[in-house]
């Protein structure tokens, strides 16, 4: 680590945790707006401010939550429920104190399984040919209809419309331009930035314009900041679940950490021994979800780094980062730019420490930050964006695609419709297509039995089926277990 | 009218035409995709994903309370088209200017002078960071700017 990147470190942090406390411009939206910047960094140093951004953002969105009961970004929703409450009754500061010690503990587990689990699995990834590599993308594509709280389905056309909107532009394989209409700056194909700015940044910002909502009250900063003995005695095992929890999540496909903090805040509600204190200030809300949030946090990389594939919009982002700077994540990334790979992980590690001294000295300065009219901030997130978008490729264009997609970004939050199944399949497809198209030439016969021909992908393709099949199944295992549930019911009647 | 079937009409109505449109492109065969292939097995998997959610919708996700401000919304919009078509004529510093302007006095009715102070000094500093410090290239226009800028 060189002074260049401990600094690169401490900035994507301070900046992450100012995002995350900030409502309205998530870690997406921001990674978006310095793409363009991160170009003419050097490359280790780029990823490691991202990263910090990244997991800055998990550690500022507490913040939000439990001083204001407003979550800073989507990981910190379920932090608002027994957090608020606890700052409500006096006790802000160990809420803060637990988040911030939670977080650093999930972060520092999962970089270590991180540090454990990825060589291993770029190993086993050597192995992947075509066949194997579309079946695991194939996997991850099903996962991603999970992401949609409301409908797999609607996940799942929403996804195929990314896959669409990543097919515009000269095919790699044949060299045809497809859906150009002409259009000369379509042949390139729609950039993954002017479309993620848009839909995160652009669109947040035109809902907040046409449904603005008055700021909750702000507490006082906290002055006692650490949680007390009992509070680290009822604090322990959430921790210790989160951890794992978090770090499973955030491997597979679609895990993102608000997944994770959901889970663990379930989870905990539901092997406690006082699950009526949920709700109205219990420690365990806290410590278990923020855990398992920072802990997905990193788990995230290990899929990213290992074999190329991101399992939320952010990660999608970083790729597109690493991909701008030449570099392409997978098994070959340990052995070709192993600088790249140990540098991020050390940065996690590193990054994990700086936002344990940060949050918790710095929570005066949030909090003024916090107090910044949103009616100042709208307008300059709104300059920054433009600003990002045109600075790309000094094109008059890529203003106009983050602008459409802006609108579109705006309908899809108007009308609860998830973006991020979208902005991953965007950046999956052509990966998919390329290796569809190569595992049908290497069949000879073009038939898609093939797959389950070769161990590894008749696996992932299984799994990919089963996933697929799951409301399938569930929805006639409840029912069988309804019409058992019945006969035995009529048949204690008969008997009296 | 239920989002999904909303959503699941307009994928079918897109998902023709992307049918159409690749067969042109030239499907090819099973065991050798040509550039149409993968356009169309998307389209077919969104046509049969749209009657799904046609057939059998979910319910609407409920809407935030609050009333729509659609005059803001519309002079918001309405500035992203002026930048869009004035910042290669007036430069980056006029046009950010006029656009963080109109944003902050009309749609987020702040008084004219803060308006004109955040509105100048975003823009200047965001020029020098930009375009001074990080050398990104951005449009000079009608405001001659200092030797070195």
């Amino acid at each position: 680590m060189t002074p260049g990147n401990l600094l690169a470190v401490f900035l994507g942090a301070f900046i992450g945790t100012v995002i995350g406390v900030l409502p309205g411009l998530g870690p997406t939206a921001t990674l978006a707006l310095l793409l363009p910047i991160t170009i003419g960094m050097d490359m280790v140093t780029a990823l490691i401010m991202m990263s910090g951004i990244y997991y800055g953002a998990m550690y500022g969105g507490s913040t939000t939550s439990i001083l204001v009961n407003i979550p800073g970004e989507a990981a910190s929703v379920v932090t608002c429920i027994d957090g608020y409450q606890m700052a409500r009754q006096g006790r802000a500061g160990p809420a803060l104190g637990m988040s911030a010690f939670g977080s650093f503990i999930g972060g520092t587990v999962s970089v270590v399984a991180v540090m454990l689990i990825s060589p291993f699995l770029a190993e086993t990834a050597l192995k992947f040919g075509a066949p194997e590599m579309f079946a695991l993308l194939f996997f991850a594509f099903t996962c991603i209809g999970g992401l949609t709280g409301t409908s797999r389905v609607q996940g799942l056309l929403m996804a195929c419309f990314g896959l669409l909107l990543g097919s515009i532009g000269t095919d790699d394989i044949q060299g045809v331009d497809r859906f150009v209409f002409g259009i000369l700056y379509l042949q390139d194909g729609i950039g993954l930035v002017p479309l993620a700015m848009g839909i995160f940044g652009l669109g947040e910002i035109l809902y907040n314009i046409e449904k603005r909502q008055e700021q909750g009250s702000i507490l006082e900063t906290p002055r006692r900041l650490l949680p007390t003995f009992k509070d680290w005695i009822r604090a322990a095992l959430p921790i210790a679940r989160g951890s794992f929890l978090g770090f499973g999540v955030g491997i597979i496909p679609g895990g993102m950490p608000a997944v994770a903090s959901l889970m663990s805040y379930a989870l905990e509600k539901r092997v406690s021994k006082r699950p009526e204190v949920f709700g109205h200030g219990a420690i365990e809300g806290v410590a278990g979800p923020e855990t398992a949030n920072n802990a997905a946090t990193a788990g995230g990389f290990v899929p990213l780094l290992t074999l190329g594939i991101p399992t939320n919009s952010v990660l999608a982002l970083m790729l597109a980062a690493m991909m701008l700077h030449g570099v392409t994540p997978g098994p070959l990334l340990l052995v070709k730019w192993p600088d790249v790979f140990w540098g991020v992980i050390a940065s996690m590690y590193i990054g994990n420490v700086m936002l344990l001294v940060l949050n918790l000295p710095m929570i005066g300065l949030f909090v003024q930050i916090l107090k910044v009219p949103y009616g100042i901030l709208s307008p300059l997130i709104i300059m920054f964006v433009l600003l990002g978008a045109y600075a790309l490729k000094n094109s008059v264009a890529d203003l106009v695609t983050t602008i459409l997609f802006g609108l579109m970004g705006y309908l899809m939050k108007r009308f609860g419709i998830e973006p991020a199944p979208l902005i991953l399949a965007f950046v999956l497809g052509p990966m998919l297509e390329n290796s569809l198209s190569k595992a049908l030439i290497m069949s000879r016969t073009g038939n898609p039995l093939f797959f389950f021909t070769r161990p590894i992908s008749a696996a992932l393709l299984s799994l990919a089926i089963l996933v697929l099949l799951f409301p399938l199944l569930r929805w006639a295992w409840r029912s069988a277990t309804g019409r058992g549930n019945r006969r035995r019911h009529a048949a204690a009647q008969r008997n009296g | 009218m239920n989002v999904d079937r909303f959503l699941g009409w307009a994928a079918l109505l897109l998902a023709l035409p992307v049918v159409a449109a690749s067969w042109g492109y030239g499907v090819g065969s099973p065991k050798s995709p040509g550039a149409g292939f993968w356009p169309l097995v998307i389209a077919l998997t969104m046509a049969g994903l749209s009657l799904a959610l046609i057939l059998r919708p979910t319910a609407n996700a409920p809407t935030e309370g609050g009333k729509s401000r659609w005059g803001k919304f519309a002079i918001s919009l309405g500035t992203f088209v002026f930048y869009v078509a004035a910042l290669a004529q007036l430069g980056y510093l006029l046009a950010t200017v006029v656009m963080l302007l109109v944003q902050l006095r009309w749609v987020e009715s702040r008084s004219w002078r803060s308006s004109a102070a955040i509105a100048v000094l975003a823009a200047v500093i965001s020029l020098i960071v930009f375009r001074v410090l990080l050398k990104v290239s951005l449009p000079e226009g009608v405001i001659p700017l200092p030797r070195g800028w």
